[in-house]
């Protein structure tokens, strides 16, 4: 007999994840169904968490190297790139017994295969060995996520021509690497590498790398990444790649022929919405593959909800667990606040960190919106010398009439940790005014923000 | 020159402000000691506030539709216009006039720190945001006539933005400002329709045109109350029919003497809460709250009594009924029935109460299934007295008959005890033989 369920969710990344555990919350009878062996998706297996171990060890290694400003003697120091990677698969194997104990406790039946409808209310999961079963449902969270995206004449070969699936597990820091894509995902491992000990190349189609971040962050990323070696190729066209083995000839349009030891595909994620069985429920994908929904993420088809990669709102983790709190509150007869994506934090982990929340100078321009800028540097703040993190700046981007915050971007240490403010600023429609007002506390960099917004309104004091 | 503040008082237990409906006396005018000066709304009653002296009013300093707390100054009166100009230098902090120093004390100074400082303290009071309240500023938009539809009812820049000023301008407006301070209703007891304006700008609700009127405070609190208690209480009613007839004889020979004597007309009700009171004793679970686990008995018996107001209803209580005579719940009543009609209730009239009854029969109605006024358990509904043959000692008989039902709180009391109640009711009604003065 098939079992019976209120709510099946199929993909277990931070979307469904927290989808399955918020419904159980609110009473319903779950089903997860993850394709993975492990549960936690992209972010937690081949993502967010892994990458982020990887850099938080290159950042450990990077301060031992400097350690001798500090006060300290070291000698000879040198790091075991398999102790590294050990101790990013202890951290990532820990959150995953985490997440099987979280189901357990929340009597969530969690299935391992591949989900299809077969109706609307009918769901089959074919395990890897082929062995097929079906379950039903009367509402269902599509939270499939996404997969790396290929060029057609491009392709990785998990060899020498890697996606960041495969590069997460290289068994050694390669000499020269190659990273195909100034994204999110490229500078992030380009910043990783390059601490490590790598020679780099970032290879950017578009004239600069980070598209969406605001200009002026990137003018200061870019000037750190030179400064730490790498070498930043923008408005360059890949023409292919060839592994011969040992080495990889990198082609682009308009300069010789290069050879690197490793190249790194990281030119965008796609959605993962192809073999759903979507046709059998009357669902069908955009031109970019993502699934179309409302506004509480429901999609043509009654009682289908999706969320995350694969709808067109911002390929992030957090965005996909609120999207997914949203849509399971929504299911179970609650009534909650649609999410403002002006609020939606963005973070990058490079080496200074970015984060950002809302629009660019760049986009406030495009739209004509009328805005001004309060800028406050980390360099005058005892905190970030002390903390040998004197670079960087807190910009916010505000409209002159009622001071409202159009949009925030921190580049520098702990820029990651300081956005959630504004996350927060953003959702309660805080001005600049009362950022100003708020005391933060000393000695912090985050007297930083304070500054900004004192700058904003005309005076900044330690300046 | 003698100036007197005219001060929020309190008028109730948790009664903490209110909001101004109407200034009856302008700026100028002459006012006598203890006449209306204005109408304030609380959360419990509309009520008038008398002038505390003889004089001019010399100022105003809390506009209609501004919320005002307790001890908040309203008013100056002085002896001439002469005081004009002297009353415009800064009116003294309220604690300042009951005699603690300014602001020297902290207590004094926490007092100060949570009144309204703004000139629109109505639109502090109101759940929204800076950016909200800049733009409500520049444009000069009265949050307190914005709905908000964030969280727990938040005025968002969205809602501002999409605020349609014209709608102020309607007929109802002065209704809106002044019965709505704040959209404090929880939003399940008013979902938002979707509502389509045709090229005219007549709003449109599927097709139909309507013309929008916002709910009063009191008629949105009542929405809020019914709501609630259908959500809280299980709802069981039981009816019985009463032969009424020792009752209207009594009524008939002594209601001339008692207007003679009391200076009111002497009718049905008086013995139907009498009668009432008096099963209450026998059958105290009636009177009782369900706390938790616990059932609270309450040693007072504290009739509320429905009363029709123009758009709403209000259930002022006759305190302690359970020691009062028949002629004594007759003046109590009276009184509170006046007091109700004329809004001149205060907020301590209308709480505490541990029972309710409700008469619809005034208006014809044969029987009711009325909604249970929590935290209480049990409401009594009165239907109206029609002559009908019944069989009576086995022969027919024309008899003046009623129905009278008991809706409970099913969690307390069952059919049992219910029925009991009210069969005990009905032997009070049938075997009546007390003088009603």
């Amino acid at each position: 007999m098939a079992k019976d369920y209120d709510l099946v969710v199929i993909g277990a990344g931070p979307g469904g994840e927290v989808g399955a555990i918020r419904a159980a919350q609110l009473g319903l009878k779950v089903a997860l169904i993850e394709k993975r062996e492990h549960l936690g998706g992209t972010c937690l297996n081949v993502g967010c968490i892994p990458t982020k171990a990887l850099l938080a060890s290159a950042k450990t290694w990077y301060k031992l190297q400097n350690a001798e400003e500090m006060g300290f003697t070291t000698g000879d120091i040198s790091y075991n790139w398999d102790k590294i990677q050990a101790r990013k698969d202890k951290i990532v194997d820990q959150q995953r017994k985490g997440l099987r104990f979280l189901m357990k406790k929340n009597k969530i039946d969690t299935y391992e295969g591949h989900g299809r409808f077969v109706s609307k209310n009918t769901i089959s999961i074919e395990s890897k060995a082929g062995k097929k079963e079906t379950i039903n449902t009367k509402n269902v969270l599509i939270a499939t996520g996404s997969r790396v995206r290929e060029l057609p004449f491009a392709k990785s070969n998990g060899k020498n021509i890697q996606t960041s699936d495969h590069i997460l597990s290289i068994e050694e820091v390669p000499k020269t690497l190659a990273v195909i894509g100034g994204g999110v995902v490229g500078t992030e491992f380009a910043s990783m590498f390059a601490r490590m000990g790598s020679k780099v190349t970032i290879i950017e189609l578009a004239p600069q790398i980070l598209p969406s971040e605001d200009g002026e962050v990137v003018k200061e990323m870019v000037r750190n990444l030179k400064k730490q070696k790498i070498t930043i190729s923008t408005g360059t066209k890949l023409k292919g790649l060839k592994d011969d083995g040992k080495k990889v000839i990198v082609s682009c349009e308009g300069i010789d022929d290069q050879n690197f030891d490793k190249v790194l595909l990281s030119i965008g994620r796609a959605p993962v919405t192809d073999d759903l069985g979507l046709e059998k429920i009357g669902v069908s994908v955009d031109k970019g593959g993502f699934i179309p929904v409302d506004e509480h993420y429901k999609t043509k088809a009654a009682g289908i909800y999706a969320i995350g990669d694969i709808i067109a709102t911002p390929a992030l983790a957090h965005t996909a667990s609120a999207e997914a709190h949203h849509a399971v509150e929504v299911i179970a007869g609650h009534k909650p606040q649609t999410i403002n994506y002006d609020a939606n934090p963005n973070a990058i982990y490079t080496y200074p960190e970015v984060a950002s929340i809302g629009m660019t100078e760049e986009t406030c321009k495009e739209k004509g919106v009328d805005y001004k800028v309060g800028k406050f540097p980390f360099a005058p703040m005892a905190k970030a010398k002390i903390e040998d993190a004197a670079m960087g700046f807190v910009k916010i981007i505000f409209e002159p009439k009622h001071n409202e915050i159009l949009g925030v971007h921190i580049i520098g240490a702990t820029a990651t940790e300081m956005i959630a403010e504004f996350a927060l600023g953003k959702i309660l429609e805080t001005t600049v005014d009362e950022i100003a007002m708020t005391v933060h506390p000393h000695p912090t960099i985050s007297e930083t923000i304070q500054e900004a917004a004192h700058d904003a309104l005309g005076g900044a004091i330690h300046m | 020159m003698a100036k007197t503040e005219v001060l929020l008082p309190l008028m109730g237990e948790g009664v903490n402000e209110a909001t101004i409906s109407s200034w009856l006396v302008k700026e100028g005018d002459k006012v006598t000691k203890d006449s209306p000066l204005l109408e304030v709304s609380t959360d419990k009653v509309d009520t008038e506030i008398p002038a505390p002296a003889s004089g001019i009013l010399l100022k105003v300093s809390a506009a209609e539709g501004d919320t005002v707390t307790v001890d908040q100054l309203l008013a100056i009166i002085g002896d001439s216009t002469s005081d004009l100009d002297a009353s415009a230098a800064p009116a003294p902090s309220p604690k300042t006039a009951k005699g603690i120093p300014p602001a020297t004390s902290t207590q004094a100074s926490v007092a100060k720190s949570t009144k309204p400082q703004t000139p629109s303290s109505a639109n502090a009071q109101v759940k929204s945001s800076p950016l909200v309240r800049k733009i409500a500023a520049e444009k000069g938009i009265d949050l307190a006539t914005v709905s908000g539809t964030g969280l727990h009812g938040r005025i968002t820049k969205k809602d501002i933005l999409n605020h349609n000023p014209t709608v102020t301008t309607r007929p109802t407006e002065q209704l809106a400002k002044v019965d709505s301070p704040a959209p404090q209703i929880p939003a399940e007891t008013n979902d938002r329709l979707t509502t389509t304006f045709d090229e005219d700008g007549n709003e449109l609700l599927e097709g139909v045109a309507v013309e929008r009127e916002p709910m009063s405070r009191m008629r949105q609190l009542i929405a809020k109350h019914m709501v609630d208690s259908v959500r809280i209480s299980p709802h069981v009613t039981t009816v019985f029919e009463i032969d009424m007839h020792e009752i209207v004889k009594s009524r008939e020979s002594f209601k001339d003497e008692f207007f003679k004597a009391e200076g009111f007309k002497l009718t049905y009700t008086p013995y139907l809460l009498y009668a009432a009171v008096e099963a209450i004793k026998k059958f105290p679970i009636v009177n009782t709250s369900l706390d938790g686990n616990d059932i609270l008995f309450k040693k007072d018996i504290n009739l509320g009594c429905a009363v029709a107001l123009e758009n709403g209803l209000i259930v002022p209580v006759i305190k302690k009924a359970g020691d009062l005579s028949l002629s004594g719940i007759a003046r109590r009543l009276n009184d509170l029935v006046v007091r109700a009609r004329n809004k001149k209730l205060k907020p301590d009239d209308v709480q505490g109460g541990t029972f309710s009854v409700t008469n619809p029969g005034g208006y014809g109605s044969l029987t009711s299934n009325p909604i249970i006024n929590q935290p209480q358990v049990a409401i009594l509904g009165i239907g109206t007295i029609v002559k009908r043959p019944v069989v009576y000692q086995d022969m027919i008989a024309i008899r003046p008959q009623m129905l009278a039902s008991l809706t409970f709180d099913h969690r307390v009391i069952d059919g049992e005890g219910g029925s009991k109640f009210l069969a005990c009711f009905k032997e009070n009604l049938e075997s009546f033989s007390a003088k009603p003065m």
